[in-house]
């Protein structure tokens, strides 16, 4: 059993009574367990070369070797970075069906692809991770990638 | 101009042969810019005691225009001590993945327009596990706040 934490903080001055300020440690267990979760992809760097919509990550028999989780039972959770210095440049991230072009796929709430949100350079996220079916996929689409500048993804996976 | 600024560590002294240590900082910007996001749900503090999806920022207008292109962050804390409790996350009906106890979530949401007709928007939406009763802390971080008009 592995012991993995995940330490978040979160300064601000937004507000003139303080905050919101955020100090919260987290330690990642197996579902409903207290045993810590102990696979994990390894960090993994991609490098994306076109402006497309591709799955950077793939939930059910996907590119994540030996994962097992379940619809009922995972306490996955996905660590993203966009690797640019270039604070204007962006890609944007989603759960679903990648659509392989230039745009992204419609966004539909009935389980086919959802636009989450937006990493500009430097940005980073945590989140739990269902990653059960197509679905469950992390999608990405740079708004711009080349061979010589390409779109630096960098992610960990921690699962059941 | 606010600064807000957010750091993770990833540490695990066991989980490979060698030591696990990531770390990364970044000041919340409004999109495309360096100009620092200024506004804020605050952190709410809940105690939800059904089983039912809630919709937890009902007060912003998702997938308004006001929102579009523009940079929002979410944290998202299943408080419960409870290491069985759990909530299910979903962004307008996908399921994200499940927050267990002490499980945070911090992430972007683009708020985006859903061409489905069931008016989910892009709601990010909370299921406890239980209905005894399961504390949740959340706020988010944002830029162009439009909120519903009063009927």
């Amino acid at each position: 059993m592995a012991t993995i934490t995940a330490q978040l903080t979160v300064n601000s001055d937004i507000s003139s009574y303080g905050g919101p300020s955020i100090s919260k440690t987290m330690t990642m267990t197996k579902a409903a367990t207290n045993n810590g979760l102990e696979r994990t992809s390894g960090i993994q760097r991609k490098y994306l070369t076109a402006a497309n919509e591709v799955d950077l990550i793939q939930g059910a028999a996907g590119v994540v070797a030996d994962m097992t989780v379940s619809a009922t039972a995972s306490a996955a959770k996905i660590y993203i970075k966009y690797i640019e210095s270039d604070t204007s440049k962006y890609v944007t991230l989603s759960l679903g069906n990648a659509s392989t072009g230039s745009s992204l796929t419609a966004n539909d709430s009935n389980g086919a692809h959802m636009e989450l949100g937006r990493l500009y350079g430097d940005d980073w996220m945590i989140i739990p991770w269902d990653g059960t079916s197509a679905t469950g996929d992390i999608c990405v689409l740079p708004n711009e990638a080349t061979t010589a500048a390409p779109a630096i993804i960098e992610y960990i996976v921690f699962f059941d | 101009m606010a600064t807000t600024t957010a750091a993770i560590t990833l540490t695990s002294a066991d989980l490979l042969t060698d030591a696990l240590s990531l770390s990364a900082t970044k000041t919340l910007h409004k999109a495309g810019s360096t100009v620092g996001l200024d506004q804020t749900t605050g952190m709410t503090k809940a105690y939800l005691t059904a089983v039912t999806q809630v919709d937890i920022f009902p007060t912003l207008i998702e997938g308004s225009l006001a929102f579009k292109n523009k940079t929002s962050w979410v944290y998202i804390c299943n408080e419960s001590e409870d290491e069985t409790e759990y909530a299910i996350v979903k962004l307008s009906g996908n399921v994200i993945g499940k927050l267990y106890g002490g499980d945070f979530l911090w992430m972007p949401w683009s708020m985006a327009e859903d061409a489905d007709a069931d008016n989910k928007h892009a709601d990010i939406q909370l299921t406890p596990s239980v209905a005894t009763g399961m504390w949740f802390t959340w706020c988010c971080v944002n830029e162009g706040t439009e909120y519903p008009t009063s009927v």
